[in-house]
Protein backbone atom coordinates (compact mmCIF):
# COMPACT_ATOMS: atom_id res chain seq x y z
CA UNK A 1 0.00 0.00 0.00
CA UNK A 2 2.67 2.13 1.32
CA UNK A 3 4.87 2.04 -2.37
CA UNK A 4 1.90 2.14 -4.16
CA UNK A 5 1.26 5.30 -2.49
CA UNK A 6 4.57 6.57 -3.40
CA UNK A 7 4.70 5.69 -7.08
CA UNK A 8 1.60 7.53 -6.97
CA UNK A 9 3.14 10.13 -5.75
CA UNK A 10 5.73 9.96 -7.55
CA UNK A 11 3.81 10.21 -10.90
CA UNK A 12 2.05 12.79 -9.66
CA UNK A 13 5.30 15.01 -9.62
CA UNK A 14 6.27 13.71 -12.79
CA UNK A 15 3.45 14.97 -14.45
CA UNK A 16 2.85 18.46 -12.40
CA UNK A 17 6.74 19.00 -13.07
CA UNK A 18 5.97 18.02 -16.97
CA UNK A 19 3.19 20.50 -17.13
CA UNK A 20 5.41 23.06 -15.39
CA UNK A 21 7.75 22.48 -18.02
CA UNK A 22 5.15 23.53 -21.30
CA UNK A 23 3.36 26.27 -19.43
CA UNK A 24 6.59 27.81 -18.62
CA UNK A 25 7.49 27.24 -22.09
CA UNK A 26 4.13 29.12 -23.27
CA UNK A 27 4.46 31.69 -20.72
CA UNK A 28 7.95 32.61 -22.27
CA UNK A 29 7.05 32.77 -25.56
CA UNK A 30 3.77 34.43 -25.25
CA UNK A 31 5.64 37.49 -23.52
CA UNK A 32 8.16 37.40 -26.22
CA UNK A 33 5.43 37.80 -28.88
CA UNK A 34 4.06 40.30 -27.62
CA UNK A 35 6.94 42.31 -26.83
CA UNK A 36 8.13 41.95 -30.57
CA UNK A 37 4.08 42.95 -31.31
CA UNK A 38 4.73 45.97 -29.18
CA UNK A 39 8.19 47.41 -30.90
CA UNK A 40 7.05 46.32 -34.47
CA UNK A 41 3.95 48.35 -33.49
CA UNK A 42 6.29 51.27 -32.77
CA UNK A 43 8.95 51.03 -35.51
CA UNK A 44 8.35 53.60 -38.30
CA UNK A 45 9.93 51.00 -41.12
CA UNK A 46 11.56 47.33 -41.28
CA UNK A 47 15.20 48.41 -40.75
CA UNK A 48 14.42 50.47 -37.93
CA UNK A 49 12.36 47.36 -36.54
CA UNK A 50 14.98 45.04 -37.07
CA UNK A 51 18.04 47.61 -35.18
CA UNK A 52 15.23 47.95 -31.58
CA UNK A 53 13.91 44.29 -31.69
CA UNK A 54 17.84 42.88 -32.22
CA UNK A 55 18.18 43.05 -28.09
CA UNK A 56 15.15 41.23 -27.57
CA UNK A 57 15.17 38.72 -30.20
CA UNK A 58 18.64 37.72 -29.10
CA UNK A 59 16.98 36.32 -25.74
CA UNK A 60 14.26 34.77 -26.77
CA UNK A 61 16.05 32.79 -29.59
CA UNK A 62 19.07 31.23 -29.58
CA UNK A 63 20.97 32.31 -32.29
CA UNK A 64 23.96 30.00 -31.53
CA UNK A 65 22.52 27.39 -31.95
CA UNK A 66 20.21 28.00 -34.47
CA UNK A 67 23.25 28.70 -36.57
CA UNK A 68 25.38 25.33 -35.37
CA UNK A 69 22.10 23.17 -36.92
CA UNK A 70 21.68 25.44 -40.02
CA UNK A 71 24.95 24.92 -40.93
CA UNK A 72 24.94 20.85 -39.62
CA UNK A 73 28.05 18.57 -40.18
CA UNK A 74 30.26 21.25 -41.88
CA UNK A 75 29.76 23.53 -38.60
CA UNK A 76 32.52 21.37 -36.59
CA UNK A 77 35.04 22.64 -38.84
CA UNK A 78 34.47 26.36 -37.83
CA UNK A 79 37.50 28.09 -35.80
CA UNK A 80 36.32 30.07 -33.02
CA UNK A 81 36.25 33.27 -35.05
CA UNK A 82 34.23 31.52 -38.09
CA UNK A 83 31.73 30.68 -35.15
CA UNK A 84 31.06 34.05 -34.22
CA UNK A 85 31.07 35.70 -37.43
CA UNK A 86 28.49 33.05 -38.71
CA UNK A 87 26.13 33.27 -35.97
CA UNK A 88 26.39 37.03 -35.80
CA UNK A 89 25.68 36.98 -39.87
CA UNK A 90 22.96 34.60 -39.34
CA UNK A 91 21.31 36.34 -36.90
CA UNK A 92 21.04 39.59 -39.13
CA UNK A 93 19.72 37.48 -41.92
CA UNK A 94 16.84 36.24 -39.97
CA UNK A 95 16.20 39.37 -38.20
CA UNK A 96 16.40 41.67 -41.26
CA UNK A 97 14.20 38.83 -43.32
CA UNK A 98 11.44 38.60 -40.64
CA UNK A 99 11.44 42.67 -39.82
CA UNK A 100 10.89 43.00 -43.47
CA UNK A 101 7.13 41.29 -43.27
CA UNK A 102 5.73 42.93 -40.66
CA UNK A 103 4.25 46.40 -41.46
CA UNK A 104 3.74 48.81 -38.41
CA UNK A 105 0.56 49.39 -37.00
CA UNK A 106 -0.79 45.92 -37.87
CA UNK A 107 -0.90 43.25 -34.99
CA UNK A 108 -0.70 39.24 -35.55
CA UNK A 109 -4.09 37.38 -34.55
CA UNK A 110 -2.08 34.44 -32.55
CA UNK A 111 -3.94 31.18 -31.00
CA UNK A 112 -1.74 29.64 -28.61
CA UNK A 113 -2.46 25.46 -29.09
CA UNK A 114 -0.95 23.40 -25.72
CA UNK A 115 2.61 23.11 -25.77
CA UNK A 116 3.69 19.50 -26.54
CA UNK A 117 7.14 17.89 -24.81
CA UNK A 118 8.07 15.94 -27.82
CA UNK A 119 11.39 15.18 -26.23
CA UNK A 120 12.91 15.57 -22.04
CA UNK A 121 14.52 18.76 -23.73
CA UNK A 122 12.66 19.74 -26.40
CA UNK A 123 9.28 21.51 -26.31
CA UNK A 124 7.28 22.31 -29.15
CA UNK A 125 4.39 25.21 -29.58
CA UNK A 126 1.46 24.75 -32.43
CA UNK A 127 0.46 28.45 -32.84
CA UNK A 128 -2.22 29.56 -35.38
CA UNK A 129 -1.46 32.80 -36.69
CA UNK A 130 -3.81 35.27 -38.56
CA UNK A 131 -1.65 38.28 -40.11
CA UNK A 132 -3.29 41.25 -42.78
CA UNK A 133 -5.91 38.07 -43.81
CA UNK A 134 -3.49 35.18 -43.95
CA UNK A 135 -3.77 31.84 -41.51
CA UNK A 136 -0.49 30.63 -41.22
CA UNK A 137 0.21 27.35 -39.05
CA UNK A 138 3.14 27.55 -36.98
CA UNK A 139 5.37 25.84 -34.93
CA UNK A 140 8.06 27.38 -32.23
CA UNK A 141 10.39 24.96 -30.90
CA UNK A 142 12.27 25.48 -27.73
CA UNK A 143 14.96 23.66 -25.61
CA UNK A 144 15.97 23.58 -22.15
CA UNK A 145 19.71 23.36 -22.67
CA UNK A 146 19.27 27.05 -24.13
CA UNK A 147 17.05 28.05 -21.14
CA UNK A 148 13.96 27.37 -23.23
CA UNK A 149 14.85 30.27 -26.23
CA UNK A 150 13.44 29.20 -29.53
CA UNK A 151 15.44 26.82 -31.79
CA UNK A 152 13.46 26.86 -34.78
CA UNK A 153 10.19 27.90 -36.59
CA UNK A 154 7.96 25.76 -38.32
CA UNK A 155 5.77 27.68 -40.60
CA UNK A 156 3.45 25.93 -42.67
CA UNK A 157 5.36 21.99 -42.10
CA UNK A 158 8.42 23.99 -43.52
CA UNK A 159 11.69 24.57 -40.87
CA UNK A 160 13.27 27.47 -40.71
CA UNK A 161 16.77 25.36 -39.79
CA UNK A 162 16.05 22.46 -42.42
CA UNK A 163 15.79 25.19 -45.41
CA UNK A 164 18.94 26.81 -44.49
CA UNK A 165 20.89 23.73 -43.64
CA UNK A 166 19.81 22.30 -47.69
CA UNK A 167 22.07 25.94 -48.49
CA UNK A 168 24.31 26.47 -46.42
CA UNK A 169 25.35 22.75 -46.46
CA UNK A 170 26.13 22.72 -50.55
CA UNK A 171 28.01 26.20 -49.73
CA UNK A 172 30.21 24.11 -47.36
CA UNK A 173 31.08 21.39 -49.49
CA UNK A 174 31.52 23.35 -51.90
CA UNK A 175 34.00 25.98 -50.39
CA UNK A 176 33.94 25.34 -46.32
CA UNK A 177 33.87 27.69 -43.82
CA UNK A 178 34.79 30.44 -45.90
CA UNK A 179 31.87 30.07 -48.30
CA UNK A 180 29.26 29.48 -45.58
CA UNK A 181 30.30 32.98 -44.29
CA UNK A 182 30.26 34.35 -47.49
CA UNK A 183 27.37 33.64 -48.55
CA UNK A 184 25.78 34.74 -45.38
CA UNK A 185 27.68 37.90 -46.22
CA UNK A 186 25.73 37.93 -49.42
CA UNK A 187 22.58 37.67 -47.91
CA UNK A 188 22.80 39.94 -45.41
CA UNK A 189 23.65 42.39 -48.47
CA UNK A 190 20.71 41.79 -50.15
CA UNK A 191 18.51 42.65 -46.95
CA UNK A 192 20.26 46.11 -46.47
CA UNK B 1 11.26 -44.57 -62.08
CA UNK B 2 14.06 -42.57 -63.71
CA UNK B 3 10.93 -40.31 -65.13
CA UNK B 4 9.83 -39.79 -62.14
CA UNK B 5 12.73 -38.63 -60.26
CA UNK B 6 13.37 -36.14 -62.89
CA UNK B 7 9.92 -35.08 -63.00
CA UNK B 8 10.21 -34.20 -59.23
CA UNK B 9 13.33 -32.22 -59.53
CA UNK B 10 12.22 -30.56 -62.45
CA UNK B 11 9.13 -29.91 -59.88
CA UNK B 12 10.83 -28.97 -56.83
CA UNK B 13 12.78 -26.66 -58.78
CA UNK B 14 10.16 -25.00 -60.34
CA UNK B 15 8.41 -24.58 -57.09
CA UNK B 16 11.74 -23.46 -55.68
CA UNK B 17 11.60 -20.93 -58.38
CA UNK B 18 8.58 -19.53 -57.84
CA UNK B 19 9.30 -19.06 -54.29
CA UNK B 20 12.16 -17.28 -54.81
CA UNK B 21 10.12 -14.78 -56.97
CA UNK B 22 7.20 -14.65 -54.56
CA UNK B 23 9.84 -14.02 -51.74
CA UNK B 24 11.39 -10.81 -54.04
CA UNK B 25 8.06 -9.74 -54.95
CA UNK B 26 7.48 -8.85 -51.54
CA UNK B 27 10.62 -7.47 -50.26
CA UNK B 28 10.87 -5.45 -53.12
CA UNK B 29 7.11 -4.65 -52.87
CA UNK B 30 7.55 -3.20 -49.00
CA UNK B 31 10.96 -2.10 -49.76
CA UNK B 32 12.87 -3.94 -47.55
CA UNK B 33 15.93 -5.21 -49.14
CA UNK B 34 19.10 -3.58 -47.33
CA UNK B 35 22.46 -5.45 -47.58
CA UNK B 36 24.16 -5.58 -44.48
CA UNK B 37 23.52 -4.94 -40.76
CA UNK B 38 20.60 -2.45 -39.66
CA UNK B 39 19.17 -0.58 -36.70
CA UNK B 40 15.46 1.16 -36.02
CA UNK B 41 15.17 4.75 -35.08
CA UNK B 42 11.94 6.35 -34.41
CA UNK B 43 10.95 10.04 -36.19
CA UNK B 44 7.98 12.24 -34.93
CA UNK B 45 6.04 14.01 -37.73
CA UNK B 46 3.23 16.31 -37.09
CA UNK B 47 1.72 14.99 -40.77
CA UNK B 48 2.97 11.99 -42.24
CA UNK B 49 0.85 11.52 -44.93
CA UNK B 50 1.51 9.99 -47.92
CA UNK B 51 4.09 8.23 -46.40
CA UNK B 52 3.64 4.10 -46.16
CA UNK B 53 5.90 1.04 -44.56
CA UNK B 54 8.48 0.31 -47.22
CA UNK B 55 9.14 4.23 -48.10
CA UNK B 56 12.79 5.35 -49.53
CA UNK B 57 15.24 6.65 -46.67
CA UNK B 58 17.79 8.48 -48.53
CA UNK B 59 20.41 11.09 -47.26
CA UNK B 60 22.32 12.71 -49.60
CA UNK B 61 20.09 11.45 -52.18
CA UNK B 62 21.91 7.59 -51.37
CA UNK B 63 19.37 4.75 -50.10
CA UNK B 64 20.23 4.72 -46.53
CA UNK B 65 17.44 2.71 -44.82
CA UNK B 66 13.58 2.26 -45.39
CA UNK B 67 10.53 3.05 -43.41
CA UNK B 68 9.58 0.05 -40.92
CA UNK B 69 6.23 1.21 -39.63
CA UNK B 70 3.87 4.04 -39.22
CA UNK B 71 1.91 4.57 -35.91
CA UNK B 72 -0.43 7.36 -34.14
CA UNK B 73 1.23 8.34 -30.84
CA UNK B 74 -2.51 9.28 -29.05
CA UNK B 75 -0.79 11.86 -26.38
CA UNK B 76 -0.63 14.48 -29.39
CA UNK B 77 -2.09 12.97 -32.29
CA UNK B 78 1.06 13.14 -33.80
CA UNK B 79 2.87 10.13 -36.39
CA UNK B 80 5.72 8.06 -35.33
CA UNK B 81 7.40 6.76 -37.93
CA UNK B 82 10.05 3.62 -37.61
CA UNK B 83 12.77 3.69 -39.63
CA UNK B 84 15.45 0.94 -40.65
CA UNK B 85 18.48 2.34 -41.51
CA UNK B 86 22.23 0.90 -42.09
CA UNK B 87 24.53 0.48 -39.19
CA UNK B 88 27.24 1.91 -40.64
CA UNK B 89 25.44 5.53 -40.45
CA UNK B 90 26.08 7.17 -37.42
CA UNK B 91 23.44 9.97 -37.23
CA UNK B 92 24.27 13.14 -34.72
CA UNK B 93 21.73 13.52 -32.33
CA UNK B 94 20.30 17.04 -33.56
CA UNK B 95 20.04 15.58 -36.88
CA UNK B 96 16.71 16.14 -38.96
CA UNK B 97 14.21 14.21 -41.11
CA UNK B 98 12.16 15.09 -43.70
CA UNK B 99 9.24 14.14 -45.63
CA UNK B 100 9.94 14.87 -49.48
CA UNK B 101 8.45 14.07 -52.53
CA UNK B 102 9.85 12.59 -55.31
CA UNK B 103 8.85 15.04 -58.18
CA UNK B 104 5.42 17.57 -57.98
CA UNK B 105 3.44 14.29 -57.46
CA UNK B 106 5.73 11.32 -57.01
CA UNK B 107 6.47 9.02 -54.09
CA UNK B 108 6.86 10.61 -50.45
CA UNK B 109 10.21 9.54 -49.22
CA UNK B 110 12.38 10.12 -45.82
CA UNK B 111 15.38 12.78 -46.19
CA UNK B 112 18.00 12.50 -43.19
CA UNK B 113 20.16 15.34 -43.05
CA UNK B 114 22.71 15.02 -40.12
CA UNK B 115 23.42 17.88 -37.44
CA UNK B 116 26.54 18.56 -35.98
CA UNK B 117 26.40 17.05 -32.40
CA UNK B 118 29.42 15.22 -31.00
CA UNK B 119 26.43 12.57 -29.86
CA UNK B 120 24.90 10.09 -31.94
CA UNK B 121 21.09 8.62 -32.17
CA UNK B 122 21.18 4.70 -30.93
CA UNK B 123 19.18 2.50 -31.79
CA UNK B 124 15.78 3.30 -30.57
CA UNK B 125 16.21 6.78 -30.38
CA UNK B 126 13.83 9.46 -32.02
CA UNK B 127 14.41 12.50 -34.13
CA UNK B 128 12.45 15.23 -32.86
CA UNK B 129 13.55 18.07 -35.59
CA UNK B 130 11.71 17.01 -38.39
CA UNK B 131 9.76 18.53 -41.52
CA UNK B 132 6.41 17.09 -42.30
CA UNK B 133 4.69 16.49 -45.52
CA UNK B 134 3.93 19.35 -47.16
CA UNK B 135 0.23 19.90 -47.94
CA UNK B 136 0.59 20.76 -51.89
CA UNK B 137 -3.13 20.71 -52.37
CA UNK B 138 -3.77 23.14 -49.33
CA UNK B 139 -0.96 25.46 -50.54
CA UNK B 140 -2.58 25.50 -54.24
CA UNK B 141 -6.09 26.00 -52.33
CA UNK B 142 -5.10 28.61 -50.83
CA UNK B 143 -3.14 30.68 -53.34
CA UNK B 144 -5.95 29.56 -55.93
CA UNK B 145 -8.64 30.44 -53.73
CA UNK B 146 -7.23 32.87 -51.20
CA UNK B 147 -8.67 32.46 -47.61
CA UNK B 148 -11.87 33.19 -45.65
CA UNK B 149 -10.52 35.47 -43.84
CA UNK B 150 -8.82 37.51 -46.71
CA UNK B 151 -11.93 37.84 -48.67
CA UNK B 152 -13.72 38.83 -45.16
CA UNK B 153 -11.38 41.30 -45.10
CA UNK B 154 -11.94 42.81 -48.60
CA UNK B 155 -15.65 42.77 -48.38
CA UNK B 156 -15.28 45.00 -44.62
CA UNK B 157 -13.74 47.40 -47.01
CA UNK B 158 -16.28 47.48 -49.42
Amino acid sequence: MRSFSLILTALALAHSHLSASTIDAEIFLKKAVTEVAHIADASENSSALAAKVRPVLVNVISFELMTRRAVGLGWKKFNEAQIKEATDLFATLIIRTYSSKFTPGEFPEITYKPAILVAPERIEIPTRILYRGSQYEVIYRQEKSVDRRITDVVIEGVSLIATYRTQLDAQFKQGGAPAVIGALKKAVAVRQ
Amino acid sequence: MKNTKLELSVGLFVVLGIAAIIYLTIQVGTGSMLSGDTYLIESRFANAGGLHSGSTVLLAGVTVGRVEGIRMESADYSAIVTLRVLSSLRLPTDSMASIKTTGLIGDKFVSLSPGADDTYLKSGSRITLTESAVDLESLIGKMAFGTIEKEKAQQDTK
